[in-house]
């Protein structure tokens, strides 16, 4: 299942974060979403999840658009991994996972044996298998974030969104959820904060800027020294990876870009 | 293949293990200690009189018999089973409105009693007999609408309150429904003064500490169709409130229509709330209470949660009752007194134990 999204206008608290992006995460391919912070990629994909309404433009499932279904019916096809934490009310692993059958079930029906095969296997998928009985708001911010996915992947959904999936996370859990990423091979929208993370597993990149989007392609099209300094204000050299021959960004952590190219002028953020 | 690189064991702490148990044996337990309490309750008083008794009345009057033989009846059938029946309701009432008011705000330290909806609640009840609306035939059913009305707009208040300039925390919340609801007490004791023709059963002691003293078989008529209504549609949302526990995004992103099951849920517990305190007057600590001790033992799934919330209550009330009846000599005590007394510790202990958790 592929997600088209046209011309989007999204307004946030009276704001517009996002205008005019159109975008297409094929089917099956990892789509990346980057930008600076309040560049509007989340706000992006909270409309594609939709807990927010688009002002204008379509978010189409396979030609359908989402407004069109019911909110338990799009949730069967699109699972979302958002920012969020959740409180602390006594919620096992388990419970937690098991809210991804949620869009599966009607009213008073429980869980029966496909339900409870596919919690299992979601947790064995995020390597939390062992972990089912504990208390959700105890583990740590990685393990947290791998039972969310968990969650997500017990949705069995075509399409998985996921919002800066690897914040908190340490470098081995960042490589390891992203490595799952790939193999689920599910039609994937993320939005990603490190861009050699994003160089590597994304098929396509998009880059939003002020809520527009201003650069798509493969991750070595999009990836300029030019469009780094242009967008994220950074000096940067794009080499190959020495392992893996993926785009590499060297950033210069020493000078702002304005000041390399002689204006003098301090970069205001 | 993959599983393998997340086979390194991350070392949690042991002590994080969830102590939920199956909910069917615990509802078992609970529905068996709630027939022992009531008939306890219908047992003790003024006069003891022997289980077997109390039954033989009651199996007499259900049983469509021509009851008026035993020497217990009038007692047994016309003052204390409603009164336990009421006890009953009323716990299991404030146990689901504990529940649906925690999962609706996302706070555990929410309840309709520290959110001044009760408060809320018992001045519409107040105005409505004062300006004569409530006395009228319609047994109480006018006074349960003027008790929703007010519910449902303190409630309403409350939540402005506290989201005023965004953040929206916790405590936020509780204090300005403790504020709030203490205003609007102060103006429900001026009323019922100033109105003179103060009955025992519609004191001040009555709506503001709650008192199960008014029962009659016509006044469980609403609580009777509310609660066990009020169960089966909470029940039948108990997915959508687990989710909305996580976060609003989270539930969106489950498929859960969030903006219409928090309306539905603040029409709810306001409704609920109203019926509750309409005849038993502002219950304090009891919702807020059960849903915790119960989170404790069977778990957060609220299909688990709601159920064995609406039996502990039930239970607990009844047995405060009890208590209430018999402690002193002359007199007895109001309900929310007893409550009170067991409840406001049990909620510095909570507050204690959650900011231990640095979370």
């Amino acid at each position: 299942m592929k997600v088209d999204i046209e011309n989007l206008h999204v307004a946030y608290a009276g704001r517009t974060v996002v205008s005019g992006v159109g975008l297409l995460a094929a089917e099956g391919e990892i789509t990346g979403l980057i930008g600076p912070n309040g560049s509007g990629k989340s706000t992006l994909l909270r409309t594609v999840y939709r807990h927010l309404q688009p002002t204008a433009g379509r978010v189409l499932l396979s030609g359908t658009d989402i407004r069109e279904l019911s909110p338990a019916r799009a949730a069967r096809y699109v699972a979302a991994l958002p920012q969020e934490r959740g409180g602390d009310f006594e919620l096992s692993v388990r419970e937690v996972v098991a809210m991804g059958r949620t869009p599966h079930k009607r009213g008073f029906a429980g869980d029966d044996a496909t339900d409870r095969d596919i919690v299992a296997r979601a947790l064995a998928e995020v390597g939390m298998a062992q972990h089912t009985g504990r208390r959700f708001s105890a583990l740590s911010g990685g393990e947290r974030q791998r039972v969310l996915l968990a969650r997500a992947l017990a949705q069995d959904p075509e399409v998985l969104v996921l919002d800066e999936p690897t914040n908190h996370l340490d470098i081995r859990h960042q490589v390891d959820l992203l490595a799952l990423l790939r193999v689920q091979r599910r039609t994937t929208l993320v939005s990603l904060h490190d861009l050699n993370a994003a160089a590597s597993v994304c098929d396509r990149l998009h880059v939003l800027h002020h809520g527009m989007l201003v650069a798509s392609g493969r991750p070595r099209e999009v990836l300029t020294p030019a469009l780094l300094a242009e967008v994220f204000g950074v000096r940067a050299a794009v080499v190959d990876h020495p392992l893996t021959g993926d785009p590499l960004i060297a950033f210069d952590h020493r000078l702002p870009v304005e000041a390399m190219q002689g204006t003098g002028t301090a970069l205001e953020v | 293949m993959i599983s393998n690189l997340w086979s390194r064991k991350d070392v949690g702490p042991k002590s994080a293990e969830s102590r939920s148990v199956s909910a069917a044996p615990v509802a078992a337990a609970l529905g068996v200690a709630l027939l022992l309490a009531l008939t306890a309750a219908v047992s003790w008083g003024s006069t003891f009189i022997p289980h077997g008794d109390v039954w033989g009345v009651v199996g007499r009057r259900l049983s469509g018999e021509n009851a008026r033989l035993g020497t217990y009846d009038l007692v047994v059938w016309q003052l204390r089973v409603p009164r336990a029946v009421l006890a009953a309701l009323v716990g299991a009432g404030l146990g689901l409105v504990g529940t649906a008011v925690q999962a609706l705000v996302r706070n555990p330290l929410a309840d309709p009693y520290l959110l001044g909806i009760s408060s809320g609640a018992s001045l519409g009840a107040v105005a409505a007999i004062v300006l004569g609306v409530g006395a009228g035939g319609a047994l109480g059913l006018g006074l349960s609408s003027a008790a929703f009305v007010g519910a449902l707009a303190t409630f309403a208040v409350v939540w402005a309150v506290a989201r005023r300039g965004g953040n929206f925390g916790p405590l936020r919340l509780v204090l300005a429904g403790v504020a709030i609801g203490q205003f609007l007490s102060g103006f429900t004791s001026y009323l019922v003064l100033q109105s003179g023709d103060v009955q025992q059963t519609h004191s001040v002691l009555f709506w503001l500490m709650g008192s199960l003293s008014g029962a009659s078989w016509p006044l469980l008529a609403a609580p009777a169709v509310a609660v066990p209504v009020a169960l089966l549609w909470l029940q039948a949302r108990a997915r959508g409130l687990n989710a909305l526990l996580m976060g609003d995004e989270t539930a969106a992103g489950l498929g859960v229509d969030v903006v219409r099951l928090r309306r539905e849920l603040f029409t709810l517990t306001s409704l609920l709330t109203g019926i509750l305190v309409a005849v038993s007057g502002a219950i304090a600590f009891v919702a807020l209470m059960v849903p915790h001790v119960c989170r404790m033992v069977v778990g957060g799934d609220h299909r688990r949660l709601l159920p064995v919330s609406a039996l502990l209550g039930a239970l607990l009330l009844v047995v405060v009752d009890i208590v209430c009846r018999t402690a002193m000599d002359a007199q007895e005590l109001p309900v929310g007194v007893v409550t009170s007394l067991i409840g406001a510790p049990a909620l510095l202990y909570l507050l204690d134990r959650r900011s231990g958790d640095g979370s």
